[in-house]
């Protein structure tokens, strides 16, 4: 599990280095950045399956809802990664605008990702028994706090 | 970016494993703890000095817990004053928001400290009733941090220039990772 964190850990900080210094979006680093977080969302998905120790039947029910997380959360990374460009590419000179609309922004992403987690919390709990979707939960936020650790790192605050 | 202060590695000799970590290994059964937890609440040792010989048996996950917060938010401040870089006409218009926010804060640190120090004494009895209410109970609670760090930070945005309310939002989410990775070193996985 440790060398698998690494892994993905390792991931998104590439991301993330890749992300700061682009003022102008170029079509490669885009896919690149797909492929980054195509990967991290492999790795985190080996994570998740190999924490919660699930029986057969158990890994019948809860695939397929996580995969559909995955596809909903997909959709966060890229708004993080949209972020992200908007940032770096008006940091130099940020208008009070601009400054206002990231801050919105985020905070509707920060919404988006707790409601999501929360949804599918009550789905996992309909499959699986309450203390693995507790590690559910657990193992999300762990890994999520290490990713947006390594991010910031590579993200300057705002001047 | 200079490492802020709260997230500093202390310096100086490697530090024996404090006998709280001792308790909190022996209350959950074998766990790995990286050095850095183990630097952590070793620097903050001597504020247990009291508690630990009033009480030498009795070490709960909520006395580890305590000392982080405090440690890390006795640092925030000066992490904030260096971070912020304020005219004195912000600081005045700040400092009250500031300080009105982790008062409010501190109190949902303290149910989460409830919420953990309850979690530690049902680890290893936990029923299905007992995980389900913990779960609503955090989910609750993080949704009311969040909340709170929102509300708070548009209050900021009001107060000095969005450019500077931003940079609070930064930092505030930092430290609160920060925590985060601190305090689920503490906390193992649900059994």
């Amino acid at each position: 599990m440790t060398v698998d964190i690494r892994k993905a850990v390792f991931t998104l900080a590439a991301c993330a280095a890749l992300g700061a210094p682009y003022a102008v979006k170029a079509q490669s680093t885009h896919d690149e950045q797909q492929q980054l977080i195509a990967q991290i969302q492999t790795d985190k998905r080996a994570i998740v399956l190999k924490t919660l120790a699930l029986d057969d039947a158990q890994i019948q029910a809860f695939t397929p809802i996580y995969d559909n997380y995955q596809v909903e959360h997909k959709k966060l990374f890229d708004r993080a990664a949209d972020l992200l460009d908007l940032y770096a590419s008006n940091y130099e000179s940020m208008s009070d605008d601009v400054a206002m609309k990231i801050l919105k922004d985020w905070f509707s992403l920060q919404d988006d990702e707790v409601a999501l987690i929360r949804k599918y919390a009550k789905q996992f709990e309909r499959v699986l028994p309450p203390t693995k979707v507790i590690r559910f939960v657990q193992i999300e936020n762990k890994v999520d706090t290490l990713l947006k650790l390594k991010v910031v790192a590579n993200v300057p605050l705002a001047r | 970016m200079s490492t802020p202060v709260a997230m500093r590695r202390p310096q100086g000799r490697r530090p024996a494993t404090p006998r709280i970590l001792t308790n909190i290994q022996s209350r959950f059964g074998p766990m790995r703890i990286s050095p850095l937890a183990v630097a952590l609440v070793a620097v903050a040792c001597p504020l247990l000095a009291s508690a630990q010989d009033e009480s030498p048996q009795v070490q709960s996950i909520r006395t580890d817990e305590q000392i982080i917060l405090s440690q890390i938010m006795t640092d925030k401040r000066a992490v904030y004053a260096q971070a912020m870089r304020l005219s004195d006409g912000e600081s005045r218009a700040f400092w009250p928001v500031y300080d009105e926010y982790e008062a409010k804060v501190k109190k949902i640190d303290d149910r989460f400290i409830q919420l953990a120090d309850g979690y530690a004494a049902k680890y290893s009895t936990m029923t299905d009733a007992d995980a389900q209410q913990i779960l609503a109970a955090k989910m609750k609670l993080d949704r009311e941090r969040m909340d709170l760090q929102q509300a708070y930070t548009k209050k900021i945005a009001r107060a000095v220039p969005v450019i500077k309310a931003l940079r609070y939002a930064q930092v505030e989410s930092r430290i609160d990772n920060e925590l985060q990775r601190k305090l689920m070193q503490l906390i193992p996985i649900a059994p």
